[in-house]
């Protein structure tokens, strides 16, 4: 795991945000375990509080679960994945249209360029495997 | 907990420390931050009664430093504090020798994780090697607190990566760390809380993660707003 | 206590080497002395008898008879022994700065051992006075060896034999180091105890103080040895007391110990309160 960090923003936010990313893209799958905070914060090179801070906040939020002294696994709930997936698909799409918005482009043209783009993504897809 | 209360030490006609205050508590990485000469190697000499200071208390988990405190928390200078003639093995012994809280297991795996040779001389170790050798010796110790002054400087990226991998191991778990440092970034997201020093005082003490989610400020947003404005 | 022994052993371990170098050299210039000044003799009386045509009896009635203090007076007999003590006196400073000015500032492991400073000053006292007695022990067995090797190369009649008590009470030299009573002897080291002690504390109160505690420790040492010595200055001086040897003794004995255990106890304080890496 690697993140490269913001150095603004709370770095248990980032830690939290980097799970649910990797939750939506099914890189975490469900039941699976996940480092103990210990091994995370070295893999980071991160405060093992943090990491603390951070499970304690995916915990709250019903990310993950952990049953009696067994590693915390991510959480098997379909509702929370479902809402994880939704979360992360609206901030890149708010992202998206703030970006776009500035610059003045119609809803048309965009939805054109966006379904040119999805395609040819598809079709690239053998090459792309990094990030 | 560490308090230091309102230490002041003067230098000559230097006023070094001008009523310095705060604490660091177990299970954190306390860092103070301050460019060189502000006196941090000073408050942590004055923690350990190596040097007096002039008005002021230091407490450690409330009570005055004793001979035994010696036990419980742990010094480790910018230079190495065995003679250079001994081998590793020797210096090892010698803490061995004096201190009840040596923990030789750790030791040893200390001597593996940072992959030193006991057999060598520490006067014959590189600058990178002679800094994990003097980690290797306090942190050996089943010590509350460690205090580290700069660890981090003057010795190669390899050494500084590896001594960074010590703060998120099990080596630091559950004890107090007040390290020093003139150059907040390689550790910033290491710590848990700074001191920012100036001229003799705190200029400000505080949680990097508070201050991330408050202000949406790092380290370096802090100490530029505090050094500059 | 444990700690203080540690200590002790470490600090003895410390200029071991450099101890084996003065014992070594001490031995062979000692030996080759005694040799070399019977040679000496031998060749005088051979000179003197079948060059100069002398009887035995005129020699030796005009040269004397050789005995040890022809050897204790000789520069093979003295320089070993003020090597040792000049070497012991540099040493006597040295313990203590090199801790602060070596490479690896050492001092400051040794005021972070889980102990009372205090032992590191009686570790270091106890090594320079075991060195200093391990020293003494090694001239009365010389003095015995040389008296051995005197006998083979110099024939009986021109010999006077010596024991080491008659050689002590001769030689006025080997007097100041070894004197020939046991009260004497504890007086001369007592005293040496105490002016190590004394200089140990000057050592802390500069290391505590620096620049302006160089003068505070010159002053302390002056004002030590004027206490130490108000004695002898106050009977000679003004002819105050008329006291007995014996009530003397005792009251300087007295004086010696306070003046001893106040350097003690100041150096406690410096090493707990004052002292600065």
């Amino acid at each position: 795991m690697k993140i490269n960090f913001n150095r603004r923003e709370p770095v248990y936010v980032q830690v939290v945000r980097h799970f649910k990313q990797q939750i939506a893209m099914n890189m975490l799958e469900p039941g699976q375990e996940i480092p103990s905070r210990r091994e995370l914060a070295g893999e980071l090179k991160i405060n093992p509080n943090t990491v603390q801070r951070a499970y304690k906040e995916m915990e709250e939020q019903g990310l993950i679960y952990t049953e009696r002294n067994l590693p915390s696994k991510i959480t098997r709930n379909e509702q929370v994945l479902q809402v994880v997936r939704e979360e992360l698909i609206m901030d890149a799409v708010d992202q998206f249209v703030t970006t776009v918005q500035s610059v003045q482009v119609p809803l048309d043209e965009i939805v054109t360029i966006i379904k040119e783009k999805y395609e040819q993504t598809n079709a690239d897809k053998g090459e792309e495997d990094h990030d | 907990m560490i308090e230091v209360n309102n230490i002041t030490k003067k230098f000559g006609r230097k006023q070094v420390l001008k009523g310095v205050t705060f604490t660091a508590e177990k299970g954190e990485i306390t860092c103070l931050i301050g460019i060189n000469g502000v006196g941090k190697t000073t408050i942590l000499n004055a923690i350990m009664a190596l040097t007096p200071i002039k008005k002021g208390e230091i407490l450690i988990d409330g009570e005055k430093l004793k001979p035994k405190t010696f036990n419980h928390i742990t010094f480790i200078p910018d230079a190495i504090t065995v003679l250079p003639q001994m081998t590793i093995t020797e210096s090892m012994q010698f803490m061995k020798d004096y201190y009840t809280t040596w923990n030789e297991e750790r030791a040893q795996e200390l001597l593996s994780f940072f992959k030193l040779n006991p057999e060598d001389k520490i006067a014959s170790l590189s600058k990178g090697n002679t800094a994990k050798a003097n980690l290797l010796l306090g942190l050996a110790l089943d010590v509350d607190y460690i205090l580290m002054d700069e660890p981090f400087s003057g010795i190669d990226m390899f050494s500084r990566e590896q001594i960074a991998n010590v703060f998120t191991s099990h080596l630091i778990e559950d004890r107090g760390v007040i390290i020093t440092t003139h150059e907040i970034g390689d550790i910033e997201h290491l710590i848990d809380k700074v001191v920012l020093l100036d001229d003799g005082v705190v200029k400000k003490h505080f949680y990097t993660e508070e201050v991330r989610e408050a202000e949406g400020k790092s380290v370096i947003d802090v100490m530029r707003e505090e050094y500059q404005g | 206590m444990k700690s203080y022994f540690r200590l002790t052993e470490f600090e003895l371990g410390r200029f071991f080497k450099f101890y084996l170098v003065l014992i070594g050299l001490t031995i062979v210039s000692q030996i080759i002395g005694v040799i070399a000044v019977s040679k000496e003799y031998m060749q005088e009386a051979n000179e003197a008898i079948y060059q100069d045509g002398l009887s035995k009896q005129a020699f030796m009635d005009q040269r004397g008879l050789i005995s040890l203090l022809d050897w204790t007076n000789s520069i093979w007999f003295l320089a070993p022994i003020a090597l040792c003590v000049v070497t012991l006196l540099i040493y006597m400073f040295f313990i203590w700065y090199r801790d602060w000015l070596g490479k690896n500032t050492f001092i400051y492991r040794l005021l972070m051992l889980p102990t009372q400073r205090i032992h590191l000053f009686f570790a270091k006292a106890t090594t320079i006075f075991i060195m200093v007695l391990g020293l003494v022990a090694l001239q009365v067995f010389l003095i015995y060896i040389a008296g051995i090797v005197l006998e083979w190369m110099v024939p009986n009649e021109f010999m006077q034999t010596m024991g080491v008590s008659e050689v002590s009470v001769a030689s006025q030299y080997v007097n100041t180091i070894l004197p020939a009573t046991f009260t004497e002897f504890v007086l001369y080291y007592g005293t040496g105890f105490m002016f190590v002690c004394i200089f140990f504390t000057a050592i802390l109160i500069e290391r505590s103080y620096r620049w302006k505690g160089l003068l505070f420790a010159i002053g302390y040492v002056a004002v030590a040895t004027a206490v130490f010595m108000s004695l002898i200055f106050l009977s000679m001086e003004w002819g105050l007391f008329s006291l007995y040897p014996l009530e003397w003794l005792i009251l300087q004995i007295i004086i010696g110990i306070i003046v001893t255990a106040s350097s003690i106890f100041l150096s406690y304080y410096l090493l707990t309160k004052k002292i600065t890496v």
